[in-house]
């Protein structure tokens, strides 16, 4: 399954009034549920849902994607979001196999280094610019990050 | 053939990138700066990165994001589209050296005609008739006012690194010279990143003809006949035609042998646009666009081809079929740019687009990223909308171009429609009577 095509489907919903949106390609379906929706309504998703045509459905079970807190599409955790300043591959810790920078609930100062963006072969650190406590992190390791994305919030 | 094609651009011509990326099959990439995400063709590209915030420089020509973009997006080409860096050979160098393929001329070529001096060496060299003008001269040295005596005044010192209609200035006696030049170096230093200037003849009212080229990896150069370019307002085209009307045929064969054989000589590839001044039946060459042009639509028109498709199928490796005896051209095309700016002051005019209706019909041809609730943002050039009319010959051209005037309609920007509406209605226009000092002289406006 292709996170960014997910992605995509979820920013679908959240910019539509559904509540939920399930697609079915032959024997693969990936079905969206938006948080705190009544669940019992299930709405299915018209052919108006343009999909690219590389969508690459794989063929593994349908997977349901709920747009909880781990998403960055919506503010659940209120706190002060740190940004991606580069366009990069997003890795939490030093090199492979090492500890990463922080985890969940590290206190950090202002000039910590948070985690390594990688563009081009060189490696980029991202620091904190205020000092705060980590509530949540949210790219997986090795994930490409766009100009402007939440990599953290602090509270 | 390439799989997937980042597009470092945005507005109207990464839409018509992404259009040929479509038609062909190519996955596209495009990539933008945080104000442009609602760009149509970031709305219907496969994949969308946000390279930067608003500034150019850290976004469209920041060249580590575009290379980055690259690598998360897994492209295997970059179309550098028009302007931004569309001829840096920094960027072109970097493409290449990252792995990636850079769709347009080699590097060296881009260097070559990027630098307006080396530029003519090349013209010359490849047998193409220069307007008379120095090599680089400087405000500093005695010989400077000898040869610019030898020119003649009133002339023009240019910019080197220039281009697009900037950096040039004039200058009509030898006791403005030297500090001209003073000002010119540093302004265009400013602009450019080089003082280096060069001085040329000014030619009084010529007009502007340039030649649509395309060359493949193999060395096989095509041209497309010519476009006429000449009315311009500070050196930045408003209205394209092609063909160009009543040229001296004989002398406009000869030049299209000239070009082809500069490009061979150069081992030039990829699609290009030589530009010339056109008085008294001689074309003097200016300059060599290493790139796609804005106005490629009109050649396009005339002889029913697309250029950009031609463009990606050369970068890919792959050799031009096409004979120059298979292009034919038929008919005439105009093509009128739309500009978000006042209609007087020419003050750009961003805003939120409320109200979008393009024309349509018969022979008429819209190029526009604009749409219904689009918001123009303040930071990049104006122009958004290139209308075309095609008809059988230029002056009915003319008159399917005034109709299609008529029914354009934009709401929430103010845009020259009604600067194209005069001119398409006025009697020197409509019988080819220009110059590129045509709306100084004729219409009076600066």
């Amino acid at each position: 399954m292709d996170i960014r095509k997910v992605k995509k489907l979820i920013e679908m919903l959240e910019d539509s009034n559904l509540n939920e949106i399930e697609i079915k390609e032959g024997e693969e379906s990936v079905k969206l549920v938006k948080a705190g929706s009544n669940l019992s309504q299930t709405l299915v998703a018209q052919p108006a849902v343009q999909l690219p045509e590389e969508n690459s459905i794989s063929k593994e079970e349908s997977q349901k994607v709920e747009k909880d807190s781990k998403s960055e599409e919506t503010k659940k955790s209120s706190g002060k979001e740190i940004k991606s300043p580069m366009v990069g591959t997003f890795y939490g810790a030093p090199n492979p196999g090492a500890e990463t920078f922080v985890k969940v609930g590290d206190t950090v100062n202002e000039g910590d280094v948070l985690c390594i963006i990688e563009a081009m072969k060189m490696m980029n650190e991202v620091k904190a610019d205020f000092s705060g406590t980590i509530i949540e992190i949210i790219p997986e390791d090795a994930e490409p990050v766009e100009f402007g994305q939440t990599l953290f919030i602090l509270n | 053939m390439f799989d997937k094609i980042l597009i470092a651009n945005r507005g109207e011509i990464a839409l018509r990138v992404l259009k040929a990326c479509k038609e062909m099959g190519i996955k596209s990439v495009a990539v933008y700066s945080e104000p442009d995400k609602e760009l149509k063709h970031v709305k219907m590209a496969d994949e969308a990165i946000c390279i930067g915030p608003a500034q150019s420089n850290k976004s469209y020509l920041n060249i580590p994001a575009l290379i980055s973009a690259c690598e998360v997006s897994g492209a295997d080409a970059v179309h550098p589209g028009v302007g931004f860096l569309a001829e840096n050979d920094h960027f072109a160098e970097q493409v290449v050296a990252s792995g990636y393929t850079f769709i347009g001329p080699d590097p060296e070529s881009i260097r070559i005609m990027g630098n307006k001096i080396s530029a003519k060496e090349m013209a010359t060299s490849a047998g193409l008739q220069c307007v008379p003008g120095s090599g680089r001269v400087s405000a500093t040295n005695r010989e400077t006012l000898n040869i610019a005596s030898t020119i003649g005044y009133p002339l023009l010192i240019k910019a080197a690194a220039g281009g697009g209609g900037k950096g040039i200035k004039i200058v009509r006696e030898e006791s403005e010279l030297l500090s001209s030049m003073r000002i010119t170096q540093q302004e265009a230093l400013n602009s450019f990143g080089s003082d280096e200037i060069y001085l040329e003849k000014f030619i009084e009212n010529p007009r502007h003809i340039e030649v649509q080229v395309i060359a493949d990896n193999f060395g096989n150069a095509l041209h497309f006949f010519e476009r006429d370019c000449s009315i311009q307002r500070k050196n930045q085209k408003i209205i394209e035609e092609a063909p160009a009307w009543d040229l001296n045929e004989t002398k406009k064969e000869e030049l299209f042998k000239l070009c082809i054989n500069c490009l061979k000589k150069m081992k030039y590839k990829g699609v290009g646009t030589f530009e010339f001044l056109y008085k008294d039946d001689e074309f003097y060459f200016i300059e060599m666009n290493t790139r796609l042009q804005v106005e490629h639509t009109v050649t396009e028109m005339i002889t029913n081809t697309d250029l950009v498709k031609l463009q990606i199928e050369t970068a890919s490796g792959q050799e031009l079929e096409l004979k120059q005896n298979d292009i034919k051209k038929y008919g005439h095309a105009i093509e009128c740019r739309i500009n978000a700016e006042d209609p007087e002051t020419f003050i750009p005019s961003p805003g939120k687009v409320t109200e979008y209706d393009p024309p349509g019909g018969i022979g008429i041809r819209v190029d526009s990223h604009l749409y219904a609730g689009y918001t123009v943002s303040p930071y990049y050039d104006a122009l958004i909308a290139k209308i075309c009319a095609f008809s059988f010959d230029r002056k009915s051209a003319i008159k399917r171009m005034s109709f299609a005037l008529e029914e354009f309609f934009v709401d929430g920007i103010s845009t020259n429609k009604d600067l194209q509406e005069i001119i398409m209605k006025e009697p020197n226009f409509f019988e080819g009577d220009i110059s590129i000092n045509y709306l100084k002289d004729v219409l009076n406006i600066n």
